[in-house]
């Protein structure tokens, strides 16, 4: 095959979702045209700089670096539609009228090259009805490509054929998606709402169907249905307000007009309530009332009972409660499914109810029901899809419960449960996901973009993933330590270093273990990757120094962190390449470690930040003297030589505790380089980590010279930061204790109280940033400061 | 203390506009600014011999980079000056304009000269840091407590003023809304025409076909005064320096570009060169007040030129009090018991913005044009606070 560039996207239509997919394009490095209508007056454009204009609000935010909206040009479909000769990939994202979108294709097809893709990302309209608006000639080259929002950070993208698509386009398509934008694809078929919203729709009638049912209140549900059933916090109801009550009914419509057969047909309709809601323009989130409203800081929720909203509580009863949290499903279930209780009835009714409606629908709806599953998790964010759910707690037995239930007439639908569910003990099986079309299992799909992920996203019941060869290991989940292992399928002798510690937290165990690690590495490896799944480091155990200090070890701390500090030294100096691979949160002495290697791969979304700050302390294992000797080398190239200026961004980066919000931020702060690479899909990231590791150790990879004599800002630099945070501290933006705080992060970035440009080695800026911590952690109101995050997991300001 | 041989006249002042930092003369050169009012000021009067240019004195608060290597000197060579003029760049923060007329003044009266330039220049745009291109201070300053002062931003004394004056923030959004509405009505009364000296802005930027191309824009106009400014808008602006301050974007003085000359002679020059002479320079004080409240500068200084000059506040018709910030403003005003009539009537900083070193020289065009206007303006005065703690204060009179 040959390679599949696109060297340019088209994306039809500035609404909420084309202008964010443009932006997420954008993020990828892919040039992208956006187009909307000519502005009927002032400058043609105008739309579609709105729009533009409008995503640098949006939160969360739609790029991962503010430059990249420099990188979408705006156009019309009046004087620009020549422009469409230079896409490979065209995304229309017009508004969901059938004819609106034929209208616009009879216009655009005359501009689109024959081997170009066009995809609609319609989330509701017959992908046949549309490829019906296109030229022959252009069939073969169309399908639906369905985003969700925000589609930078939901991870689904459903592909959807029309009869007429070429396969091997299809294929190519779902590989850039992957590796490019870093999505998640799912095939669907083309039907109503296609996979993820036709059931997750369908969860929430019957959760309002429910809801009504048993007289429940909307907060109530929400707490019901939130993380306690491993699904957002947002739940059910205020998803529906931020989503916007009248999307939510036009998708309902769709529903009710497209599927007249599905036995759930009388079902697809909103409430009258929520009907009510509309007509009064309470939209949700963005009319700021819908279910819930904001009344100063006081969230409210309508009060069905009343008519009036109520401040809203959501607190589940303990009873309920306890039997969500009970760990083994089988027992879960079988307690919610036997409870008296209204609100383990509720549950147990709509857990029946999905169930029920994805067993019918599995055939029609889906090729298989990993990808179902698959969809919920990535469109809806559920921890768990339906069938892994029923399938956990025990396949036949709720199989038999929701016949019961159907046969009583207690379940939303009379259809009983197709005759398969009965023959069966589950869908996923270690040879694949059952297909109710084909009756048999499907292995996960073979494409090679595949083979870039060496752990995907497994659903309950797969074959469980190679763990690879342990070569050493130390201490274990309670305590930390790590393993060093190797997948020799990939690269035996690179070795894969991952923390066994709690959210990755850096204690003792392993940083013994790192040592060792790095040590058996030189000896027997080419490269190591420092690889385990997110978060990749939270930063160092607090909970270990919490307890040193009330033991008053501080010579033990200042061991330790010497420790730290011999442990990031030794990632940056050691004989063989260390790559660390990053994604999610790298915070504190996790980014200090990623700081101190000889190479990054981090995923788009990584979260990475000198954060110590906020504890009431400074970055000393390393980080402090990285940001230092970053000012040194820039000064060097720079007329003058001056550090101070290279200095200044870092040092507000650490005062403030800035946290990079993406991985292009990462390098823009200074916690990466340009060099490194961004891996858009975070499965990706292990196997990019073992090919740079090895390239490193092919291209002769050398550690870098300790540095002897660093320039550093000294007094003159310190006073200059103290400069900002007299002016905090006067103008009441800052207590006296953060302004203490952030002198002593000046103080090491600058090297100490020596005479400005005095020239000293790297050890000697580890020795002030290290006395400084040590000096920090027996002030009172660090103590203070450490225990009130264990224990909120917030931030204190004292 | 006053041993003056002879009068100082002010024979002739002009301006360029004043743009808004980054705006209409974000690519305009400081020293090419100065060169433009210094070749205007010498052309209102067309009998001068420039050879008898004692000296040009010029005022500049960040003189550095493209305002520095003695801004004076290269400003003059670039307005066409014979060299024999020599030049001279002074810095007192803000008041370096009005500083820049005293001494001219000064040396008039000292009999060391007949004519003098007096000028101010400040290009804010080019100035990547509002405190120079390299910041670097002294640890001396954080060791005592007396003198951290010197570190505070001007906006956080502003802050410090309007508590301990108690000024409130209202007063100071209405004060702020005054002077954009008075120099709105100035400008549409054709009230600057005068004094100022059009600049033609030529921006090199790249054309077509890899030419470039020169965009000529002439700017007469100042750029910062807003037509639609509100109290409502103005009230929902938040306190910059201070959590829960009163000080605003928008009840502070603009940020901002521009230059201004002056042409002083002592009275045998006046004869020689046949001028008209505008104005008598009376009287000059600078003081001293505590750094953190360097706003309230003008109160001390005030009182001290007039003294010096022998002259009444109630006789001074025409005051320009820099609009640092309203909250000093209103503290000063207050203190004082200076008529708001009588202030800026054309509107002040707030609106009009304030190149700090040049505003002093800009602001006695101003003066000087309203007392061409005005026979019955006798004095009139120029005062301004000053970063690190002082006020200035100038006097004139109308002949």
């Amino acid at each position: 095959m040959s390679n599949f560039i696109i060297r340019k996207v088209a994306v039809l239509g500035a609404g909420v979702m084309g202008a964010q997919i443009a932006a997420h394009c954008a993020n990828a490095d892919v040039p992208v045209l956006l187009f909307d209508l000519p502005a009927k007056d002032g400058k043609p454009n105008a739309i579609v700089d709105k729009a533009l204009a409008g995503l640098k609000k949006l939160d969360p935010a739609p790029f991962a670096a503010k430059d990249r909206a420099g990188f979408i040009d705006a156009a019309n479909y009046g004087s620009d539609l020549e422009k469409l000769r230079e896409c490979d990939l065209i995304i229309e994202a017009i508004a969901e009228k059938m004819e609106w979108k034929l209208d616009l294709y009879a216009k655009v097809a005359p501009f689109i090259r024959l081997d170009a893709i066009f995809a609609s990302n319609t989330s509701g309209l017959s992908i046949n009805a549309l490829a019906e608006g296109m030229p022959a000639a252009l069939r073969g080259r169309f399908c639906g490509i369905h985003f969700f929002n925000p589609p930078r950070y939901m991870s689904l993208v459903e592909l959807i054929p029309t009869r007429d698509t070429e396969a091997t386009m299809l294929d190519q398509l779902e590989s850039w998606l992957t590796t490019r934008l870093g999505k998640s694809i799912v095939r669907a078929k083309d039907t109503p709402n296609f996979v993820a919203n036709r059931v997750g729709v369908f969860s929430i009638l019957a959760v309002m169907h429910h809801t009504a049912r048993l007289g429940l209140g909307f907060d109530e549900v929400d707490g019901l249905t939130g993380p306690l059933i491993g699904r957002p916090k947002s739940a059910t109801y205020r998803t529906a307000d931020v989503v916007g009550l009248d999307t939510l009914a036009h998708v309902v419509g769709t529903m009710q007009a497209t599927l007249p057969d599905d036995p759930w047909h009388a079902h697809f309709k909103v409430p009258d309530w929520l009907q009510e809601l509309i007509a009064k323009g309470a939209l949700g989130q963005k009319t700021r009332a819908g279910i819930y409203r904001k009344d100063g800081r006081q969230i409210q929720v309508l009060d069905l009972k009343t008519g009036d909203y109520r401040p809203s509580a959501g607190d589940v009863i303990p009873a309920v409660e306890t039997m969500l949290k009970t760990k083994d499903p089988v027992e879960r279930f079988s307690l919610l499914a036997a409870s008296e209780l209204l609100e383990a009835q509720f549950l147990w009714s709509i857990f029946r109810d999905v169930f029920h409606y994805c067993a019918v629908h599995l055939g029609d709806i889906a090729d298989n029901a990993r990808d179902i599953d698959l969809a919920m998790r990535w469109g809806f964010g559920w921890a768990q899809g339906p069938f892994e759910t029923w399938q956990a707690a025990d396949w036949s037995e709720i199989a038999k419960a929701i016949q019961l239930d159907i046969d009583h007439g207690r379940a939303m639908a009379k259809v009983p449960l197709p005759a398969w569910v009965f023959e069966r003990k589950g869908v996923h099986e270690a040879g694949g996901s059952y297909s109710a079309t084909t009756k048999a299992l499907k292995p996960r799909p073979a494409l090679p973009v595949y083979k870039r992920q060496l752990y995907p996203e497994q659903v309950l019941g797969e074959a469980s993933a190679d763990r690879g060869e342990t070569l050493w290991e130390n201490g274990n989940v309670s305590d930390g330590g790590v393993r060093l292992w190797t997948r020799p399928d990939q690269d035996a002798r690179i070795g894969i270093l991952s923390f066994k510690s709690k959210q990755h937290a850096i204690g003792d165990e392993v940083l013994d273990g790192l040592l060792e690690a790095v040590a058996r590495a030189e000896r027997d490896l080419d490269g190591v990757v420092l690889w385990h799944p997110a978060p990749f480091a939270v930063g160092a155990n607090l909970h270990q120094v919490a307890a040193a200090c009330q033991a008053g070890q501080f010579d033990m701390l200042e061991r330790t962190v010497a420790k730290f500090q011999r442990a990031s030294m030794t990632l940056k100096h050691a004989q063989v390449p260390v790559v660390t691979a990053i994604q999610g949160m790298a915070l504190g002495g996790g980014c200090e470690f990623a700081m101190h290697s000889a190479h990054r791969v981090l995923a788009l979304e990584s979260y990475v930040g000198l954060v110590e700050a906020g504890v009431g302390l400074i970055p000393a294992g390393g980080g402090s003297k990285e940001f230092a000797l970053q000012a040194h080398y820039a000064a060097q190239k720079a007329a003058g030589g001056d550090v101070f200026p290279y200095i200044q961004n870092s040092f507000q980066t650490i005062a403030m505790a800035t946290v990079a919000k993406s991985a292009l931020e990462a390098v823009q702060l200074g916690f990466a380089k340009p060099s490194d690479d961004v891996v858009f899909h975070p499965q990706e990231l292990l196997y990019v980590g073992i090919r740079r590791a090895r390239a490193l150790a092919e291209s002769g990879y050398r550690p870098p010279f300790v540095q002897r004599a660093v320039t550093v800002a000294g007094r003159n630099g310190i006073a200059t930061c103290e400069l900002l945070l007299v002016n905090m501290a006067e103008g009441g933006f800052i207590s006296p204790y953060d302004y203490k705080v952030a002198k002593a992060a000046a103080t090491a970035l600058c090297g100490g109280e020596v005479e400005t440009n005095s020239r000293v080695p790297e050890q000697w800026i580890l020795d002030v940033e290290r006395a400084l911590f040590v000096d920090l952690l027996k002030q009172e109101k660090t103590q203070q400061r450490i225990a009130h995050t264990l224990e909120t997991g917030k931030p204190l300001r004292n | 203390m006053s041993r003056q041989i002879q009068e100082a006249y002010i024979v002739a002042a002009t301006r360029t506009p004043v743009a808004k930092r980054n705006g209409l003369f974000r690519s305009v050169r400081p020293d090419d600014m100065l060169a433009h009012v210094l070749s205007a000021v010498v052309a209102k009067v067309p009998g001068l011999d420039a050879q008898e240019i004692g000296d040009v004195i010029v005022g500049c608060a960040m003189p550095e980079a493209e305002q520095g290597m003695n801004v004076a000197r290269i400003g003059l060579l670039l307005a066409g000056l014979p060299d024999s003029v020599p030049g001279i760049t002074i810095n007192r923060f803000c008041s370096s304009g009005l500083q820049a007329v005293a001494d001219a003044a000064a040396r008039i009266r000292l009999g060391e000269a007949d004519v003098m330039i007096a000028a101010g220049t400040e290009s804010m745009s080019a100035m990547p840091q509002i405190m120079g291109n390299k910041v670097s201070l002294n640890p001396a300053i954080f060791a005592k407590q007396e003198n951290v002062g010197i570190a505070f931003g001007m906006g956080l004394t502003a802050e410090k003023v309007a508590q301990q004056w108690k000024v409130s923030r209202e007063d100071q959004d209405s004060f702020a809304l005054h002077s954009n509405q008075r120099a709105c009505a100035a400008i549409a009364a054709g009230l600057f025409r005068n004094e100022i000296s059009p600049y033609t802005v030529r921006a090199h930027v790249p054309g077509e076909g890899g030419a470039v191309r020169v965009i000529e824009r002439v700017v007469d106009t100042d750029e910062g005064p807003r037509a639609d400014a509100s109290l409502e808008a103005l009230g929902k602006l938040k306190p910059v320096f201070a959590a829960r301050g009163s000080v605003t974007a928008g009840n502070s003085s603009q940020m901002s570009d521009g230059a201004g000359a002056v042409l002083l002679m002592s009275e045998a020059a006046v004869k020689r060169y046949g001028a008209t002479p505008i104005a008598r320079f009376v009287s000059y004080a600078v003081a001293g007040v505590p750094p953190q409240v360097m706003g309230i500068g003008p109160v001390e200084a005030i009182p001290r030129a007039l003294k010096a000059g022998g002259v009444a506040l109630g006789e001074v018709g025409w005051i320009e009090l820099n609009e640092a910030f309203a909250a000093q403003s209103l503290a000063v005003m207050r203190q004082l018991s200076l008529d708001p009539a009588r202030v800026n009537p054309l509107g002040g900083a707030i609106a009009l913005g304030h190149p700090l070193g040049a505003t002093g020289a800009i602001r006695t065009a101003t003066l000087m044009n309203a007392m061409q206007r005005d026979a019955n303006l006798r004095y009139g005065m120029i005062s301004m606070c000053i970063g690190t703690g002082m006020g200035a204060a100038g006097v004139f009179e109308r002949l």
